[in-house]
């Protein structure tokens, strides 16, 4: 039997100082890097053109054209201030232009990719042909829609999850999951800054995947808390959390290195158009289960001390689970053959 | 459950998953290189990929306010007035599997798969196809308004657009008079200005009537935008001006001193003198003579003397009324609007005409008639759409990211396979045999439920085969735990599912919860990957719970009760 971490017993939430100053540290340089975004480019995040508005158009060469050749056609099509970036290889680039004030943005989507990419072939001779592989235009008034929209999703999401904990187990549980779950987003709202990953609808999706995934996994802790304070009555909250953390520990770790596997392939092998999606992906793994640990479990132990449990409390929170602990308890029948 | 029925349930969901999936031949009608349709069939499996893997249009439409206020509660009735026109001209383009339906109360969504020229595509959904026929200005009503004109501008402190426009006319303009006037041959040779626009029967005069005698006011702001056409009522305004000239139309005060009763429409034609582009513009009436309503019938057609034309027919109550509007204005010239624009050159009504006529469309493709046949068939649109969004992918990215996605999701199975049989050994195999059912029954569920597999879809299938092993390791270090208190392997195994259940439950309920968020709230690719994550989770409780579960019963019935388990 191949055993990893078995039967450890570290002190996790020793160290729960050092974890709040790091995540702290860290969300605050993200935030210092969103303050630089915001004066220098304008707007502190990276938002593409879903949310924006504007258009976007990627051009594929048969040969590599070189940045400056991209950049002087797009000038010269008319579309000044635009951004042009090479987008994965050499014979991929993405130009971005953004909607001018009062102008229907939208209604030139195709026919602005095929002005640029017609100054092109005609500047980089019969040689090298552009096409244009993907050309995306959004109206302003959409993407501020599609803003609310998002905002929506995840608040929503939050709610939705408050309120299934808070049945499953207790109030406690779900508001340290919730607080959790908001690190996850400030954390990723950070290595999003300092990435300057662009985001898109594609990324709400994956800031989405890494709270389900982060939830998934203080869930599972949770339920050996749950199932560990029905058990063991007398230990101190601090050392069921971490005994709970030490028991899961090898589930977690070759869950998480399942996960970060399949998200490695995505990254690496899944191309240029996913790869945002992967990095957050690959991200969430670490902020998950480090949130699990240090925010789901270090909030519930300051709940705890806030707001002691007092029998009243338990009857209400604790006594549906701890009915059911008890069904789970009995002996099971042993079955004969 | 008695084993044999477990087995039972497992084998029946594989056959209904194999039959969801197998390969089936779809007719489909497609677009061909030649820009024409064919009937195409195909034999594949019943999976429909987005429009990001499968390259296509995808077009947001929305009511056009910005000419004319729209009341918020006609808006929806008027959408879903305009949803059946773009419905049939999409149909009449003639791409199967194309999506046309509402989006909320005001906008209308259109994606067609496959489709290679996304520029024609939004035409003919945005064009509003409100064919009418007004009398071409004889009077120089423009031309005696200009003096109020020029200093109404004046007064406003109205300002040209750029430095092209302060620019008095050159002698190169005013040739520019002659040569559309005189040179007809010229004229049909290049396909871009020659544009001409005539009613069937009356032989329209291409060359038409000499230049106006008077001249233009020099010097005024508005006075030095505009040429003299080659007919009364037809003026020329040069490209790079042409955004000043639509500033100071945009105007009110320049507006209300604008003749009165006439419009100030541009044509469809453009021409081009000494390497610069003019556009044609027409004074006509405000008030048509008819209207595209009684059109019944619209065919493209091609001929020697005329090019491309568009053959049109009226029905009877259309057709005596157009005859005798055009009965009296014999010798006028007749301009054919479509959506404010004059279709080419006005010609002279030279008699009554009743129900048939034609567009000609000069130089045009055939496939440029067949679309706006097409169009003036469906019928004008109830109210003016504009795009409020375009997404258009060509067929070669979503074919490589159809390809990358499969090299991934491949070697992702590749490397949890590896990790589980590292890890688990034999119970790890059972877990891969677990895994491919999990993999079977998902693209199964995706194709039950008519699901659109994107690419952020199959990144969600590729994440999902990781997080499916999940309930698989919260299972098997159960039932280590169980081994480990020295229980027997056959109470080990029924304790670890059991322990397990709760936290597998809980943990995959609030994970659909937030797909379910996300499938309500997302739109296109995001909606596909909530599909694709919902449908994984599903699958991936059955697999670990119940098919790894019979595995295991199965081998502890061949095994007579084996006293260790590898795990």
């Amino acid at each position: 039997m191949l055993r990893i971490l078995h039967d450890t017993k570290y002190d996790f939430i020793k160290y729960w100082k050092t974890a709040a100053f790091g995540t702290i540290a860290f969300i605050a340089l993200g935030m210092a890097i969103l303050g630089v975004h915001a004066v220098r480019h304008q707007s502190a995040l990276n938002y593409s053109v879903e949310f924006t508005g504007g258009t976007v158009i990627q051009l594929t060469f048969s040969k590599p054209p070189g940045a400056d050749a991209v950049r002087s056609a797009v000038d010269q099509a008319g579309f000044a201030g635009a951004e042009v970036a090479q987008f994965g290889d050499p014979q991929n680039y993405m130009v971005k232009v953004q909607p001018k004030e009062g102008v229907m943005a939208a209604a030139n989507a195709d026919s602005s990719g095929a002005q640029i990419a017609h100054i092109l072939e005609q500047r980089l001779g019969a040689g090298n042909k552009v096409t244009v592989a993907r050309a995306e235009s959004v109206g302003p008034r959409v993407g501020s829609e599609l803003k609310t929209k998002a905002i929506t999703a995840i608040l929503i999401s939050f709610v939705v999850t408050l309120i299934y904990l808070a049945i499953r187990f207790e109030w406690r549980f779900g508001v340290a999951a919730t607080i959790a779950t908001m690190h996850d987003i400030a954390t990723t709202m950070a290595f999003l800054a300092m990435m300057r990953l662009e985001i898109s609808l594609t990324v709400v999706a994956a800031i989405l995947t890494v709270i389900g995934y982060s939830l998934n996994d203080t869930i599972i802790i949770f339920d050996r808390v749950r199932e560990n304070l029905r058990k063991q009555r007398k230990e101190s909250l601090r050392d069921v959390l971490n005994r709970s953390i030490n028991e899961t520990l090898p589930r977690s770790v070759l869950t998480h290195a399942t996960v970060l596997a399949a998200t490695l392939a995505l990254l690496v092998f899944a191309g240029e158009v996913i790869r945002p999606f992967s990095w957050i992906m690959a991200f969430g793994v670490f902020t998950g289960t480090f949130s699990s640990i240090y925010v789901a479990g270090a909030i519930l132990l300051w709940i705890e001390h806030k707001w002691p449990r007092t029998p009243e409390s338990e009857s209400k929170g604790t006594s549906r689970a701890l009915a059911e602990g008890r069904r789970r308890e009995r002996p099971t029948p042993v079955t004969t053959r | 459950m008695p084993l044999k029925y477990r087995v039972l349930t497992i084998v029946a969901l594989c056959l209904v998953s194999i039959w969801a999936l197998f390969p089936r031949n779809v007719t489909t009608r497609e677009i061909g290189s030649d820009r024409l349709m064919h009937d195409v069939t195909v034999r594949h499996i019943p999976l429909r990929q987005g429009l990001d893997l499968k390259g296509g249009t995808y077009l947001a439409l929305e009511v056009d306010d910005s000419k004319q206020a729209i009341p918020a509660d006609k808006k929806a009735d008027a959408i879903s007035r305009a949803l059946k026109t773009v419905r049939s001209r999409i149909e009449g383009f003639g791409v199967s599997e194309s999506v046309v339906q509402t989006q909320g109360a005001d906008r209308i969504v259109v994606q067609i798969p496959g489709i290679q020229d996304p520029e024609r595509a939004r035409k003919l959904v945005e064009s509003q196809a409100f064919l009418q026929f007004k009398i071409a200005d004889k009077t120089q009503s423009l031309e005696r308004a200009l003096p109020r004109i020029d200093q109404v501008i004046k007064q406003r402190g109205l300002t040209p657009l750029g430095d092209t426009a302060s620019k008095t006319a050159t002698a190169a303009t005013k040739g520019l008079q002659g040569l559309l006037n005189t040179d007809t041959s010229k004229k049909s040779d290049s396909a871009k200005k020659s544009d001409s626009t005539k009613k069937g029967g009356a032989a329209a005069s291409k060359d038409s009537t000499p230049p106006d005698s008077l001249k233009l006011q020099p010097g005024g702001a508005f006075s030095t935008l505009i040429e003299q056409g080659g007919m009364a009522g037809e003026f020329y305004v040069e490209a790079s001006k042409i955004p000043t000239l639509q500033r100071y139309l945009a105007d009110s005060a320049v507006k209300a001193a604008m003749p009165p009763g006439k419009d100030f429409l541009p044509g469809s034609d453009s021409a081009s003198l000494q390497g610069k582009w003019y556009k044609t513009y027409y004074v006509v009436d405000n008030k048509a003579i008819a209207t595209g309503e009684h059109l019944v019938d619209a065919r493209p057609n091609q001929n020697t003397l005329d090019g491309t034309v568009v053959e049109f027919s009226m029905d009877n109550i259309g057709g005596r009324r157009f005859r005798t509007e055009t009965g009296k204005h014999i010798g006028d010239y007749m301009a054919i609007i479509l959506d404010d624009r004059v279709m080419g050159r006005p010609p002279v009504i030279q008699g009554a005409i009743g129900t048939r006529g034609q567009i000609t469309m000069g130089g045009k493709s055939l496939a440029d008639a067949q679309d706006l046949a097409l169009v003036l068939r469906a019928g004008a649109l109830p109210v003016p759409l504009r795009v409020a969004e375009v997404h258009s992918i060509g067929p070669s990215l979503g074919q490589d990211s159809i390809d990358k996605g499969m090299r991934a999701a491949i070697i992702s199975v590749a490397l949890v396979v590896i990790i589980m049989l590292v890890y688990y050994r034999f119970s790890g195999l059972l877990a891969v045999g677990g895994l491919t059912l999990y993999m079977l029954y998902t693209l199964a569920a995706l194709a039950g439920f008519d699901a659109v597999l994107t690419l952020p879809g199959i990144a969600g299938f590729v994440l999902s085969i990781g997080i499916a092993v999940d309930a698989n390791v919260l299972i098997f270090e159960r039932i280590r735990e169980e081994l480990a208190r020295g229980k027997t392997v056959r109470t080990s195994i029924d304790e670890g599912f059991r322990h397990a259940m709760p936290a597998i439950v809980d943990s995959n309920v609030s994970t659909i919860l937030t797909a379910a968020v996300l499938y309500q709230y997302g739109t296109g690719p995001v909606k596909g990957f909530a599909v694709t994550l919902i449908a994984g989770i599903a699958a991936s409780l059955v697999t670990s719970i119940f098919v790894v579960r019979t595995f295991y019963l199965l081998w502890l019935n061949r095994s007579r009760g084996a006293q260790t388990l590898s795990i």
